[in-house]
């Protein structure tokens, strides 16, 4: 309200309509998007007129690569693949870490059993243990699931521990107070009260499972965006590497927009949602 | 025998490898439909003799018994309500008043018009769909109160319910918990209501239970023999300022004896 007002004041004392679009969302978002459009009409220019390097091919060529791709099937079958592995591997991985941090934000004992391997383990780059899972696993799916599980498992746990631990004595004891059972008490209380944290968790397993499924997919595999990466590297293909990360970067933004959806449908009307980015 | 009965309460915590004893020794009975305040210095166990009847609490030793029955642990036989009003954020008003209700497994239009007949006796059936981000403190606790009500406890324990609330609106709020309480669909539930406010005590109980520093026991049990129904102008009176004034010389003994260095 105060804002409003103010800034309908400051612009009736500069001269009327001079600096109006630029400071609205919908200004703001125009002028971020004409300094990229600037940026890429550069890159074709600079590619077109012959005087970028091999390796920085032209804006509308990645384009034309990515839509035969798509035409020819070679995309979809890789970005299945990919997909395949993330929904898996950060489905069974995001639930297990959520259920088991919750339950040591709960219990005591479950704390205390889980505390020293998560210190020992937490630290360890997931995608250093890839050769071991590889040699247990195989080089198909299994392996790039099992990392993704891993991987995301550790901001899932850490951030529904912290959920549960932080949930309000009284909104315990008021539960207890109504006779509900420890079961309810841990669905109805524990887990909608740790959601906030639960999603913001959610959020960075996310990110997590992309990173390293596609260096997963880099290092050992024989399908997926990562693979079609290296394959492209082989062949000094660039087009086709530039179009591979364009499709990742598609996807990744498609699913934290989603996700971020999800967020406020689920945390409408709740002072505690937080920020929603 | 009386609705509730606590028999030798004693409760000590551990607290940095000493013992604290937060109540030490204590009876109280307290009949069917009675409304009693417990007033004490900060620190006297108040707060905790209302967790060992809540059962949110075990006591160390003696008995809390009510309708005859040695209490254990929570149940919603005692309602309770709480300073910071335990709403829970994630659900609107009417979800908040059902929670109970869902507990003991009523079917949801059951649940829904329960909750809309103890939302009306508060005064906030218009704001069933809100949320409680959306209330003031004072709304707050008048829907925590619906929802206790709604599971129709025997006896109502209240922990400084208007505590965090401006002083306006906790006289008002006063006057509502006395306008409901009196009236007849609550039948006049026995409430244990935790206050240090000298006034709020005298205005709502029908007796005041004064606690000696801690350790926590029982200093002096004070009727107030005030006529109900009870309404604001009762504060104005020469009786109440008597209550006032001996309640208050009472509690400034205490809290002088908690200060003072120990012997």
């Amino acid at each position: 309200m105060s804002r409003a007002s103010s800034s309908a004041a400051g612009s009736a004392a500069a001269a009327p309509g001079s600096d109006r679009l630029w400071d609205s969302p919908l200004g703001r978002r125009l002028l971020g998007l004409g300094i990229w459009s600037l940026v890429v009409a550069l890159w074709e220019w600079l590619t077109q007129s012959g005087n970028a390097p091999d390796y920085l091919v032209a804006p509308s060529a990645i384009v034309v690569t990515l839509a035969r791709l798509a035409a020819d099937g070679e995309l979809w079958t890789h970005m299945a693949a990919s997909l395949f592995r993330v929904a898996i591997g950060l489905s069974v991985g995001a639930v297990a870490g959520t259920l088991i941090g919750l339950l040591a934000g709960v219990n005591r004992a479950v704390e205390l059993y889980f505390d020293p391997i998560i210190s020992l383990t937490y630290p360890v780059p997931k995608i250093a243990i890839l050769p071991i899972l590889m040699a247990w696993f195989g080089i198909g799916d299994l392996s790039k699931i099992v990392i993704i599980i891993t991987a995301v498992f550790y901001p899932t746990f850490i951030n529904s521990y912290y959920g549960a631990k932080g949930v309000a004595l009284s909104h315990l004891r008021a539960a207890l107070n109504m006779g509900a059972s420890p079961w309810r008490v841990f669905w109805r209380v524990v887990f909608p009260a740790s959601l906030p944290q639960i999603l913001t968790g959610l959020r960075i397993a996310l990110a997590l499972s992309f990173i390293v499924l596609f260096a997963a997919e880099m290092i050992g595999a024989r399908s997926g965006l990562g693979y079609l990466i290296i394959v492209a590297e082989n062949n000094l293909r660039f087009d086709i590497m530039y179009a591979s990360l364009l499709t990742i970067g598609i996807i990744g933004l498609a699913a934290d927009r989603g996700l971020l959806a999800l967020r406020q449908r689920l945390l409408a009307g709740r002072p505690d949602a937080g920020s929603r980015r | 025998m009386a609705q509730l009965e606590i028999t030798g309460l004693r409760q000590e915590f551990g607290r940095a490898g000493r013992t604290v004893v937060a109540i030490g020794g204590f009876d109280l009975a307290v009949e069917e439909g009675e409304f009693v305040a417990l007033v004490g210095p900060s620190g006297c166990g108040k707060t905790t003799l209302l967790h060992l009847v809540a059962g949110f609490e075990t006591p160390t030793a003696g008995t809390v018994v009510l309708d005859g029955a040695p209490i254990r642990r929570p149940g919603p036989d005692r309602g309770m309500l709480f300073q910071d009003f335990a709403l829970f954020p994630w659900r609107s008003v009417i979800g908040n008043v059902t929670w109970g209700l869902e507990v003991r497994g009523l079917p949801r239009a059951e649940r829904e018009r329960i909750a809309e007949r103890y939302l009306d006796l508060v005064g906030l059936a218009a704001f069933r769909d809100a949320y409680p981000s959306e209330l003031s403190g004072g709304m707050k606790q008048r829907v925590a109160l619906a929802r206790v009500l709604a599971f129709e406890p025997r006896i109502l324990l209240m922990d400084e319910p208007f505590g965090s609330l401006d002083a306006q609106t906790r006289e008002l709020m006063q006057d509502e918990l006395t306008e409901i309480w009196q009236r007849a669909p609550l039948g006049r539930k026995t409430v244990l209501f935790v206050t240090h406010d000298i006034d709020e005590a005298i205005y709502l109980a029908d007796r005041v239970i004064l606690f000696t520093a801690r350790p926590g026991r029982l200093k002096r049990i004070v009727a107030i023999d005030l006529p109900r129904p009870r309404a604001a102008t009762v504060r104005k009176s020469p009786e109440y300022t008597a209550y006032r004034n001996l309640i208050w010389d009472l509690l400034r003994e205490e809290v002088l004896m908690s200060r003072a260095p120990s012997a």
